[in-house]
């Protein structure tokens, strides 16, 4: 069962297209990536699935229903802004929001998530004495507090600490165990190879990526080498058959064309330097957003 | 609803259990009493310093009277004859002869003599003043001081002079004295409310005395108190609103309620905030004017009038506010707004006189049947020892329904659409496109 459907739908702001024709299915239980650059769509189709925004063409179905003017309970939201009621105990301010969502057995699940996310501490001081990471993951709990069954996080991970991102990415895999839907918007293309079962892809509007990683890495084939060399980057120009060369500094990603043979590539590089460690392999998700999203893309499609 | 409901606890606890409010609950009637307070505390703080006054008497009648007469007064009137105690200053007088060459030269000497302190005013008395002709210059008594207006010597040599020169004219008539002693007797018009008949009992009520405080302190209470909930409750969403989208506080929220329930709750938050302190207001009032012995001057019958166009006004505003606050991307923006935004609150106060003086004149009817204005400008003419045509509060009652109604349509559609959008200027033809594209 599909726990979201989006069929064809448009939004527009002033005129300027912002999402174009849209269609998705989001399998029940699933972890499902939204990646995009900035201004791409994805907080304004997660609005419209939130039915903060309403869309100008194609409809909406959430648990089978189509949208219509109310709030569905059992739906977390956490927008990429957010802020709390700073004023307020952090134990009332979850309580607030817990009953708001209809919320049961609240007092257990406070305390549940407090001692989880290391809050237990802060239940009775305000929502403003607490540091950012903090706040992020009381937003969080703010977020789950009645356990949804589906869960919407717009850049969750974002100004998180690896430690507080790690004790974030495990709520988040504890709550898709309990059956939980679990859409997540990020930048963090590591995160998203890690957690998702199905990753899509919105630029300028318009989907351009959706399947699982597997399907969309096969897409473009094993046309990378990742490989760590002596002299780094610097040996491999000039090389026949390299279309770009990733620098990380301690590897580089090498993109071969399409009828290159990564064997001779491979021994190329050797005779000019001492290679540590190579592996033929499928782009990452990192390389394939750039190949979409990347400023030359843009420029020759502008073109 | 019990989102709505949920929404309003929180902001009824958030603004009801804060040391503010309970001190502005305190504060708020002190304030507005504390002119009255202080004005009754300072009656009897005379000023005694003593008071040289200089006379240009031009009618060469005054001069002797005056110095008879303060004399008269600094041996009889200076001292409280029980106690000893001094209660009004001593005056002194200085006759000047007028110049006639340079009469100007002469007063502005005085002037600067004023100006110095070494006299408290002079007066100039024209030749005229016996009988006086159509010349102001030479039939009138000028009095100068620094603060003429208000000054209560002036009061007493107005009294003096005024006497004399009526005791002058009876002398002049060759009248005896005591023959005429009633015609300067002045009888007020005591003014007396209506007769009628207890409707329970059957009994009849004599006419009351009708004082200031009915006919225009309690109207101006009702009044005060409503646009003081206003202020206390209605006026500030619109802050309340911009901060709370500035903060992002709003897109959480809308992730559970819709952004009409979230309006609809800060709004019945304010409601309640207001009745809280408008019932401490209102029973605090009854049971003090009772205590007092005054309880039958509170008009009870327009205690529920009270409340009904209070929460409406409320409704009326808040949802108004609300939607510009929505509106608003910063302190700036909110700024901006908040004076023209609070015009139709502010306006009826500025003819709260006009009105309590004339509640049956076509410009109160007219003016009370404004919608916006109807909530305190019919309340303040009902709050009147006049009746007003009963079909005027129903009708008005109607409009301002109405008007609610339409205020939280086009708030809650506004709403809607600025809540969540930034670097939008809230001007009028944006609004207005919100209201009707929605």
């Amino acid at each position: 069962m599909n726990v979201i459907e989006l069929q064809d739908i448009t939004k527009r702001f002033n005129g300027l297209v912002a999402v174009d024709n849209l269609s998705l299915n989001v399998p029940e239980s699933s972890i499902y990536g939204f990646i995009g650059p900035n201004g791409s769509g994805k907080t304004t189709t997660i609005r419209m699935i939130m039915n903060i925004l309403y869309p100008e063409s194609g409809k909406i179905f959430l648990f089978g229903q189509e949208h219509s003017g109310t709030r569905i309970d059992n739906v977390g939201y956490l927008p990429e802004e957010r802020g709390l009621y700073k004023k307020m105990k952090v134990r009332d301010l979850l309580k607030f929001h817990g009953e708001l969502k209809n919320g049961k057995n609240l007092k257990n699940e406070i305390s549940y998530w407090l001692k989880k996310l290391d809050l237990s501490d802060w239940a009775d001081k305000k929502a403003e004495a607490l540091s950012k990471g903090m706040s992020q993951k009381l937003q969080f709990i703010v977020t789950i507090i009645d356990r949804p069954k589906l869960i919407i996080l717009d850049e969750p991970f974002s100004g998180l600490d690896p430690v507080n991102a790690e004790v974030l990415r495990s709520a988040i895999l504890e709550l898709q165990k309990e059956g939980s839907t679990i859409i997540f918007s990020t930048h963090d293309m590591n995160m998203a190879e890690k957690m998702c079962d199905y990753i899509f892809m919105i630029y300028k509007g318009k989907k351009v990526l959706d399947g699982t990683l597997r399907d969309i890495q096969d897409k473009y084939g094993s046309d990378t080498i990742r490989i760590h060399a002596e002299q780094g980057s610097a040996v491999m120009q000039n090389i026949a058959g390299i279309e770009k060369i990733n620098d990380f500094g301690q590897f580089q990603e090498i993109r071969i064309s399409k009828n290159a043979d990564s064997q001779e590539i491979i021994s190329e590089i050797m005779k000019r330097t001492r290679v540590y460690r190579f592996e033929v392999t499928k782009p990452s998700l990192n390389d394939i957003f750039i190949r979409i999203a990347s400023p030359e893309k843009t420029e020759k499609e502008n073109a | 609803m019990r989102k709505i409901l949920i929404l309003a606890k929180r902001e009824y606890n958030t603004a009801v259990r804060t040391k503010g409010f309970i001190i502005g609950l305190l504060l708020a009637p002190v304030l507005m009493g504390g002119s009255g307070i202080v004005m009754a505390l300072m009656h009897d703080k005379v000023d005694l310093s003593e008071k040289h006054i200089a006379i240009i008497d031009q009618s060469g009648i005054m001069t002797d009277y005056l110095t008879r007469a303060v004399d008269e007064r600094n041996k009889s009137e200076i001292y409280n004859q029980e106690t000893g105690e001094q209660i009004k200053p001593v005056y002194f007088i200085e006759i000047i002869q007028p110049d006639t060459v340079n009469s100007f030269q002469q007063k502005l000497e005085l002037s600067d003599k004023v100006r110095s302190k070494q006299l408290h005013a002079f007066i100039e008395i024209g030749p005229n003043i016996l009988h006086p002709t159509g010349d102001g210059e030479k039939s009138g008594i000028r009095y100068y001081s620094e603060n003429s207006a208000l000054d209560v010597v002036r009061d007493w040599f107005s009294g003096s002079i005024n006497n004399h020169i009526r005791q002058l004219r009876i002398e002049e008539l060759k009248i005896d004295d005591k023959s005429v002693s009633d015609l300067f007797s002045w009888i007020n018009l005591e003014g007396l409310g209506l007769l009628s008949v207890d409707k329970k009992t059957g009994t009849m009520q004599d006419a009351r005395q009708i004082g200031v405080a009915e006919s225009i302190i309690i109207p101006y209470i009702m009044v005060f108190l409503i646009f003081m909930m206003l202020m206390m409750s209605a006026i500030p969403l619109l802050t309340a609103v911009m901060e709370e989208k500035m903060n992002r506080i709003a897109e959480v929220l809308l992730g559970s309620v819709t952004p009409f329930q979230f309006m609809m709750g800060k709004l019945l938050g304010s409601i309640a905030v207001s009745l809280t302190a408008a019932a401490v207001y209102v029973i605090g009032g009854i049971i003090t004017a009772s205590q007092l012995g005054l309880g039958d001057m509170i008009p009870y019958d327009i205690v529920p009038w009270f409340f009904v166009f209070l929460i409406l006004d409320i409704i009326m505003v808040g949802s108004g506010m609300a939607a510009l606050g929505s509106a608003c991307n910063d302190n700036k923006d909110a700024q901006s707004l908040q004076f023209p935004a609070m015009l139709p609150v502010l306006l009826p106060l500025f003819v709260m006189m006009p009105v309590i003086q004339e509640p049956l004149s076509s410009f109160s009817t007219v003016l009370s049947l404004f919608p916006p204005f109807t909530p305190l400008l019919m309340l303040l003419r009902m709050a009147t020892p006049v009746s007003i045509p009963v079909w005027q509060p129903l009708v008005g009652l109607i409009g301002v329904v109405l008007l609610t109604v339409f205020s939280v349509w086009a708030g809650g559609r506004i709403f809607r659409t600025c809540i969540l959008m930034q670097g939008q200027k809230p001007k009028l033809g944006n609004l207005i496109k919100y209201i009707v594209r929605g």
